[in-house]
Formats: structure tokens, C-alpha cells, sequence
């Protein structure tokens, strides 16, 4: 709470709301110049996804394909041909993922693809999902990404075998384990503006119902180099579309007082380039997506456009189970990926956070793309915590892959 | 639940429609009967036997009145009344010249039948019926009669006449004996009685004025319709009607009682709705069309939103806050949406419940913001704009018009326009520069002359009504000439709008005609005029507006046949 009013003393302006309900009586909208000057600048996340970048390096030996290729490959992996393997999954509606002898095929019926079609949940006689003890499955040694450039941030300062290179910057040192997972499935195996498809229908479907993240920059003078604050916040409310479904920029939001989502890292801004010191994060949502997203040693690097928006990268130590939880939440078919494939990796390419117990890493280094368009940010007495400025995009969050030229 | 059924006894002996057929096939059979009365009412008009108008109801006013009757949980699912025509500034004026095609009437016969069930259904029937048939699969000729004298006596605004009883009760017989069942007998004969031209019409009868020899005067429950509909856009309450049974809506006190009473419900605000929806042409949301793709703001909700707010905040302004007419052009107060206030590109408070309703927030725009009154709100700005492209001309047109009661007449048909739409035009950047260029022409001066220079000052507003200060790179310039008089912008414009005595006359001039739906005649101009000179010190205020002309006898009087057009 100390960082609430601390942020409560960086008003710039101020307007009052009638003590007996701002519902019956509005008064002038009054602004107040801070006593410290500082400008505090407000923006609504109206885009997130995994960081994806591919280039011919990515996925030298090909890529993992998408759903039926990963059936496929698992009845193969049970002593079938191809032929006969293609021709199960073929007919894995009709019939449950049986073979010519009928003969119930194991894998093929795991995770929503055979026999939960037609309502038998079992597995070789046995009540279990595979994806919850996805360890009982053989490692089906999927595709990783490979290759020089990743998007991400450099996250331990230095540069290791692992490390990639910033597609567009020539930053070295980026640590992005979580797309050396990802890379090499259909779904991820993308660049903007196609977003991971999963990811995409995730997020457009939470930005209606979940309450907002938000983004606050204060600082001297934002127009300038300098050092600024940084915040993350949950929201009261929901952001609002427009006509393309983009994020409308200009909104309202209530900030949540609930410290729990309330991330303040100290940054600055250097050529239009906002970045922080590492620090914790942790915001918390309410889409099956993203429950909430955690890192350690967290970093950004977001462009401040001209428009008054804001894209770029946040990235960090994650939770690998956490990432793990929200694939299977969404299943095989929608994530289009192989869960056993992406629990053995997520665990093979963990780099943070040892279990003291087992020394296993239990976070994997990711970043994620974020864009932010301009909002204003109240408290919940309706003075204004931080100004919209800019008009934004004229495409944002989940229009900006529907209405750019792919 | 509905206070207004009681059953009334008042049979009136007369001939009527009688050949009613089962509940399917009353269309066939009423749209004769619907056509020939509106004919026969227009004859004896025009006979000076006794003169009578129609005047359509419009969709609220149908909608009004079945919630009224019914109650509010009665859904009005449709709208089969269209807009009207536009006549001397008003949809109610064109009301009157209104017939009824025979697809309207099957569209009001669809809404009728299912009002007409929603109100039988059996958890309803109780409260709203008042008797219960012995057997539900046989007439009950009493009960039936009984249903239909209570509710007629609503729907109609006056009590039914004998044989109006008669033949709505045959009706519901012969429905009853073909499809076995007294409630949808009695849904027949409420569908008859609903797709009548005597309730979708509000029929002005009138009778001589003993008071003043030789020139007529609404009978009674005309009286009581029109006034009903004046101040509350609905159907005469119970006591409105008994006042009109009573004969005491005729006498001055009697009616400066009903005027007295009415003027402190709530529902006075439905009736200044009514009237501002109709005067500032919000008939036009019916056709906008804003083109999303220029102005992705300008989304469904929120063109719903700009038109609640400037009725919720003219009724703020008249209704509770009691201001002159006059400051609804500079008032900096309104309430907004969290997608209005996105469009506006202020901050708001925000509580919404996630999931729950659009919250109203009252606001005030910072003092020296451009966005002031009515003419800074994305009502007036989007419904007076092209959909690709604002426009200064239709802006400028609707002020004169719709504020200021003067006529602009059509441009000439053979005029060029290539150019003021040419908006990608290097070397006329701005709206300003090519309407210049326009009125080069001596052809178009002379309108464009009067039309422009409002609509331009209020070109920092785009067709969305977002603001902007620029057009294609180049500055807007908001500057303007009223009446000989230069400004800067539209702070300016509207404080020499305010004092034109024009705007406060027009108002006058079309709250009456709105509630005679007529324009006035010689003799109510000279009594709008003195009003106007009265109120014009003391201030226009609303309800002293309406109360005056409520209780202005005048206003009940009908004028002779020569005066009057059909």
C-alpha cells in the first residue's frame, strides 16, 4: 500500500466527484498540477502473446506440424505404419481411435482426440488424462527452435551458448528458453502480424471479460531521456472496442488498490526506448489463459510511438508449470501442440529457479509481446492517476493480425 | 402491474363494425373496417359535421401506452409504426397527414397479437382481467364484455360505444367457439381492439364552444388525449379520464387541476424527450451511418449512448437543475459513458460492475473546453454529417432550421459538387477552403451564405464528433459571422446563438405545434409571440412553458375547416 500513495501523490490533475455520489451530483472537473511535476502517463495492455520470431534457421529439420501430425506420430510410435496410422486418426470420430481389428489405440485417444469424441474417456482400461501426469507418456522428442535470433531480453547480463540475438535490434545475450519450446510448432512457428493462434483466440476472448492490465509511466518530462517509474497494474474494468474490435485508446480505468497485481519498477526512457531495473512481477487475471503472469527478474523494452502507444517486449524468469497449466487448460486440439512434447521440454529447457530439494529449475527464461495503447487511470475516489495522451493506433490487440496485411 | 384497468360502464349506443371472423383471420376482415372509418372520419371532417383529425401514435407513444395499460413488464417486441414525415420542423405535424397502409396494419396486427397473448397469459390474468369464466373452454359473454368496456375505455381514450361492446364481444364469442378457449377469444377481440384506427390513432373530435359562438373545441377526451400526450408522450391516466367523464377537464379550474397534477410526475420527463427526439431529428439515427472504417469510435453502443445523453441531459438541465432553454447551448454539464468519454478523450470515474450496466457519469467539461451545449455533442454532430465526411452545410442547415425555424431551401439541381467533396484536393485542404470555392458560384451563395458559417466554426469536431484541429495537415479555422457579427469559435458562436431571439421563439412556436400537431394559426401566433416576449424576461423554462400552454384554452380549440389541412 505505500506504493499506492505514493502514486496517489502524482496527480496531475484532479477532479471531484460530489461527496454524495458522483452518480447525482458531477463537479467541475478541476486539474491540479502535481507538487512534484511529474507527468504521469497511463495505457491499457491491449495485446499479449508469446514473443515468436522465425527465419529459415528456426526450425532447420522442420517443424512438429500441428494436431494430426502429432496423433500420428504417437499411434507410429505404438508399432503402426504410417498407412495404417493415418488411417486410425482419420476416423478417430468414428470410432474412438480403434485399428482395423478394433482394436482401442492408445495415444490416439489421449487428450480429445479419439475416444473422448464418442464419450470413453479410458486409456488401455485405466481413468486418467495423460496431460496431468504427462510424465507417463514417453518423451516424443519434438522439434526445438534453433538458430541466431529470438526475441527477447538479456536477463543474466551475460551470453552463453543458449543465448540468441535480437532479430531487430542485434542485442546479444537474449534469454528466451521458452521459445526454443515453442518455436518449432505450427501454431508459434509465426512472425507479426500473425499472432500464435492459440494465444490469439485466448486473448481475444479474456479482453471482454477480464479486467484490464495496465501500464503507467511517471517521469519529469516523457518527451525527453530521463529517468521514470514504471507501473503494472489490474484494472476495475474491462478496455472497450471499436468498430475494427481494436483497443479503444482514450478509456477510463479503475485502478485495483489490491497491492496483490501492483508491480512499480524503477526505468527510463532513452530515445524513445522504455526500459527497467529487474525486478519481481506478478499481475493477476482472469482469463483460462493467463490466470496470471509471473516472472523474476523481469526486464522490458517497449518503442514509444509517436501515436502515444507503446509495443515491445516483457519477459523474465516464468513458471514453466505455469505456462505448461495454461496449454493444457486450452487443450491439444485448440493449442494445436503436442502436451507430453511441450511438458518434456519445458522441464528440459527450465534454466531458473533450482528446487533446492532437486535441483530442478522450476522457471524458464520466456518474453512475451506486449502492446499498450493510451488510458487514462483513476483511483477509486475518480481523481485521475495518469493521462491518456496520444490518439493510438488505429489498429490495436487483437485487430492489428485481422486488418494488416499478412 | 397496471393501476389503469377498472372496469367503466359507459356504453354509448352507435353502429360498428361487426363481422368479426376467428383470430387469424381478423386482418382480412378489419382492414376494410380500419380503411373505412379513417375515410368516413376524414369525410365528416372536411363535412364540418364534426370535425375530427388523426394523429398517428408514434412508436414510443404505442410503446407508452401499452406499459401504461398493461404494465411495464409487457415487452413490446418491435416497432410497426415507421418514422412519419417531417412537416413545419416536426415528426408530430407530419403525424397527422399520416394514413395507415394495409402492410402496417399487418405489422401492428403481428405486435398486437403478440402484446394481445402476453397480457392472457395466465399469471397475468388475474390482476389484469378481473372475472374468471366458469368453464375456460366456453364464452363467458359477461366477463368478456366486462374485459373489453375496461381496457376499450384505455386503448380507445374514451368509453366504448355499445355497439363498439357488441362487436368486440362477438369477436371473442366466435374466436372462442372455433378454437375452444375464452382466452384466446378475449386475445382475438384485444388484437381487434388494438388494430384500430380509434387506438393507433389519436381521433380528435371536437364540439361547438358554447363559450365562443361559432368555433369548435376538442371534446373532452380529445382534451385529455392531446394534453396527455403533450406533457407525457402517453395515454390519459384513470384520473385524466375521469376528469373528461366528469366534465371537469372542460372547466378552467378543472383543467389548470389536471395540468397541476401531471406537471409533478416523473413522467413529464417522458414527455420532454419526446418532443427534443422529434425537434433536433433523431428520426435520423433510424438512417445513420457513420462509416466505421473512418471512425472506428463510432461504434453501435456508442451512437445508442450519444442519443441517451443529450436527452438525459436536456432532462437534467430543464427538469431538475430548472435552467433556461437558452443554456442548454453553452452548458458544460452532461453525463457520459465509458465509451463516450473514450470518444470525447476525457477521463471519467469509472465503477462498473464487470458484466453490469453502462454506468451514467455525471461530467463537466473543463471551463474553455471547445466542447459546449448541444452542438458539441456526437448527437447533433454525426445525425448533421455525411457518413464519410462532416459536413458544414447539413450542420449549418440544421441550426437554421431545427433551432431557428427558418427554411433553407434545396439546392438548385444542377449544381456541381464535385469539388466541396473533392476532400483528398491539394490545394484545398480544408472543408473551409473548398466551400469558398463553392460559393464562387452566385447560385449557391446565397444558402451557403447562411448555412456555413455555423457548420464550419464546428468543423473541429469530425463526423464522429471527435475533435480535431486539423483537416489534411492544414489548421482548422473556427472563426465565423452571426448576423453581421464576427467570433473566433464556438464558445463565441453559441453565446450569439443564445442571445438571438429567434432560438427561444422556435422553441415556443414548435412545443406548440408539437402538441397540436398543426401548425398555429394567426391567432395562436400572436399568443406564442406575446408568451415569447414574456418568457424571454422571465425565462424559458420548461415547465412554465408547458404549463402555459396547457392551460391556454387555445390550445384546445379547433380551427375552422378553412385553416386546417389535411
Amino acid at each position: 500500500m505505500a506504493c499506492r500513495k505514493a502514486k496517489q501523490t502524482n496527480r496531475l490533475w484532479k477532479f471531484v466527484v460530489s461527496s454524495l455520489g458522483w452518480l447525482v451530483i458531477a463537479l467541475p472537473f478541476t486539474p491540479l498540477l502535481a507538487a512534484d511535476n511529474l507527468e504521469s502517463r497511463g495505457y491499457v495492455i491491449s495485446m499479449v502473446h508469446t514473443a515468436a520470431y522465425v527465419d529459415d534457421q528456426t526450425c532447420p529439420a522442420g517443424t512438429n506440424g500441428t494436431r494430426p501430425d502429432v496423433l500420428i506420430r504417437r499411434v507410429m510410435s505404438e508399432g503402426y505404419g504410417e498407412e495404417e496410422a493415418i488411417s486410425i486418426i482419420n476416423s478417430v470420430r468414428i470410432n474412438g481411435g480403434r485399428d482395423d481389428a478394433g482394436n482401442l489405440v492408445g495415444t490416439a485417444i489421449t487428450l480429445g482426440g479419439g475416444a473422448s469424441y464418442t464419450g470413453d474417456q479410458s486409456w488401455n482400461d485405466f481413468d486418467f488424462n495423460p496431460a496431468n501426469v504427462p510424465s507417463a507418456m514417453p518423451d516424443p522428442n519434438a522439434f526445438n527452435a534453433t538458430g541466431r535470433f529470438a526475441f527477447g531480453l538479456n536477463l543474466d547480463g551475460g551470453e552463453g551458448p543458449d543465448s540468441w540475438e535480437h532479430p531487430n535490434t542485434g542485442a546479444r545475450g537474449i534469454d528466451n528458453q521458452m521459445w526454443r519450446v515453442l518455436g518449432c510448432w505450427d501454431a508459434y512457428h509465426v512472425n507479426k502480424p500473425v499472432i500464435p493462434y492459440n494465444e490469439s483466440i485466448a486473448w481475444d476472448t479474456a479482453v471482454d471479460a477480464m479486467p484490464a492490465w495496465l501500464i503507467s509511466i511517471s517521469g519529469e518530462d516523457l518527451n525527453q531521456d530521463g529517468a521514470v517509474t514504471v507501473t503494472f497494474d489490474r484494472a476495475l474494468n474491462i478496455p472497450l472496442r471499436d468498430a475494427y474490435g481494436s483497443i479503444m485508446s482514450g478509456a477510463s480505468f479503475a485502478v485495483d488498490t489490491n497491492p496483490r497485481s501492483h508491480n512499480e519498477f524503477n526505468g527510463q526512457i532513452k530515445d524513445s526506448v522504455l526500459t527497467i531495473e529487474p525486478g519481481d512481477f506478478y499481475i493477476q487475471g482472469e482469463s483460462q489463459f493467463y490466470p496470471h503472469l509471473q516472472f523474476s527478474n523481469t526486464q522490458l523494452r517497449f518503442e514509444m510511438k509517436d501515436d502515444g502507444s507503446m509495443e515491445g517486449h516483457l519477459g523474465g524468469y516464468q513458471p514453466w508449470r505455469d505456462y505448461y497449466h495454461y496449454l493444457s487448460v486450452r487443450g491439444e486440439t485448440d493449442g494445436a501442440i503436442d502436451l507430453i512434447g511441450i511438458f518434456y521440454d519445458l522441464k528440459r529447457f527450465a534454466d531458473a529457479s533450482p528446487d533446492p530439494r532437486t535441483g530442478e529449475n522450476t522457471a524458464i527464461s520466456s518474453a512475451y509481446f506486449i502492446e499498450a495503447v493510451p488510458a487514462f487511470h483513476v483511483d477509486d475516489t475518480g481523481s485521475l492517476l495518469a493521462e491518456s495522451v496520444g490518439q493510438g493506433p488505429k489498429f490495436s490487440g487483437p485487430a492489428v493480425s485481422q486488418y494488416t496485411e499478412q | 402491474m397496471s393501476t389503469y384497468l377498472r372496469p367503466i360502464t359507459s356504453k354509448i349506443k352507435n353502429n360498428g363494425c361487426s363481422k368479426f371472423g376467428v383470430l387469424f383471420s381478423l386482418l382480412l376482415c378489419l382492414i376494410p373496417d380500419v380503411m373505412s372509418q379513417a375515410k368516413g372520419a376524414e369525410s365528416a371532417a372536411n363535412s364540418n359535421s364534426e370535425q375530427v383529425t388523426f394523429v398517428r401514435l408514434t412508436s414510443n407513444q404505442y410503446r407508452n401506452t401499452i406499459h401504461d395499460i398493461f404494465g411495464e413488464s409487457i415487452e413490446v417486441r418491435g416497432n410497426a409504426a415507421s418514422t412519419g414525415v417531417r412537416e413545419a420542423g416536426l415528426i408530430a405535424v407530419g403525424g397527422r397527414k399520416i394514413t395507415l397502409s394495409a402492410l402496417e396494419l399487418e405489422s401492428y396486427e403481428i405486435l398486437a397479437l403478440d402484446i394481445a397473448e402476453q397480457i392472457l397469459q395466465p399469471s397475468r390474468r388475474s390482476t389484469l382481467l378481473g372475472c374468471t369464466p366458469d368453464d375456460e373452454a366456453l364464452v363467458d359473454q359477461e366477463c368478456a364484455e366486462q374485459f373489453i368496456d375496461a381496457v376499450g375505455l384505455h386503448l380507445f381514450r374514451r368509453p366504448l360505444m355499445e355497439s363498439e361492446i357488441d362487436s368486440f364481444a362477438a369477436m371473442a364469442q366466435a374466436a372462442t367457439q372455433t378454437l375452444g378457449n375464452f382466452y384466446i377469444g378475449l386475445q382475438a377481440a384485444l388484437v381487434g381492439m388494438m388494430i384500430s384506427p380509434d387506438f393507433l390513432f389519436r381521433i380528435e373530435r371536437s364540439v361547438a364552444n358554447i363559450e365562443s359562438p361559432g368555433s369548435r373545441q376538442l371534446d373532452a377526451w380529445s382534451r385529455a388525449s392531446r394534453l396527455s400526450f403533450f406533457l407525457w408522450n402517453s395515454t390519459p391516466s384513470p384520473a385524466l379520464l375521469e376528469a373528461a367523464r366528469s366534465g371537469t377537464l372542460m372547466t378552467e379550474s378543472g383543467l389548470n387541476e389536471q395540468v397541476k397534477r401531471m406537471m409533478t410526475s416523473a413522467k413529464i420527463e417522458d414527455g420532454l424527450r419526446a418532443f427534443f427526439a422529434d425537434m433536433l431529428a433523431f428520426d435520423r439515427f433510424d438512417t445513420l451511418d457513420i462509416d466505421a472504417n473512418l471512425y472506428p469510435r463510432f461504434t453501435k453502443n456508442v451512437e445508442d449512448e450519444a442519443r441517451e445523453q443529450t436527452l438525459r441531459t436536456i432532462a437534467d438541465q430543464l427538469l431538475i437543475k430548472e435552467l433556461d432553454y437558452r443554456d442548454l447551448f453553452d452548458a458544460r454539464q452532461t453525463f457520459l459513458t465509458p465509451a463516450l468519454a473514450a470518444l470525447y478523450g476525457v477521463p471519467i470515474p469509472i465503477r462498473q460492475e464487470l458484466g453490469g450496466t453502462v454506468p451514467w457519469v455525471p461530467y463537466e467539461f473543463p471551463e474553455g473546453h471547445a466542447r459546449v451545449g448541444l452542438l458539441g455533442q456526437v448527437t447533433f454532430l454525426s445525425l448533421f454529417s455525411h457518413p464519410g465526411a462532416s459536413s458544414p452545410t447539413l450542420r449549418g442547415k440544421a441550426v437554421r432550421e431545427h433551432l431557428l425555424c427558418q427554411t433553407i431551401p434545396p439546392p438548385p439541381p444542377d449544381v456541381d459538387f464535385s469539388l466541396v467533396r473533392d476532400a483528398d484536393n491539394p490545394n484545398f485542404k480544408t472543408v473551409r477552403d473548398r466551400l469558398a470555392e463553392h460559393r464562387s458560384n452566385p447560385t449557391c451563395a446565397g444558402c451557403h451564405t447562411l448555412m456555413d458559417p455555423i457548420g464550419l466554426t464546428l468543423e473541429i469536431f469530425d463526423a464522429s464528433g471527435v475533435h480535431r484541429t486539423s483537416e489534411n495537415g492544414a489548421q482548422i479555422d473556427t472563426s465565423g459571422q452571426w448576423a453581421g457579427q464576427n467570433y473566433e469559435g464556438v464558445s463565441d458562436l453559441v453565446q450569439l446563438l443564445k442571445d438571438d431571439p429567434t432560438l427561444t421563439s422556435c422553441l415556443i412556436q414548435r412545443v406548440y405545434s408539437y402538441g397540436t400537431a398543426r401548425e398555429p394559426n394567426s391567432a395562436e401566433l400572436q399568443w406564442l409571440n406575446t408568451t415569447h416576449a414574456q418568457l424571454r424576461k422571465e425565462g424559458v423554462h420548461w415547465r412554465e412553458l408547458m404549463q402555459r400552454i396547457s392551460r391556454n384554452p387555445d390550445f384546445y380549440t379547433v380551427p375552422n375547416s378553412t385553416e386546417m389541412e389535411f
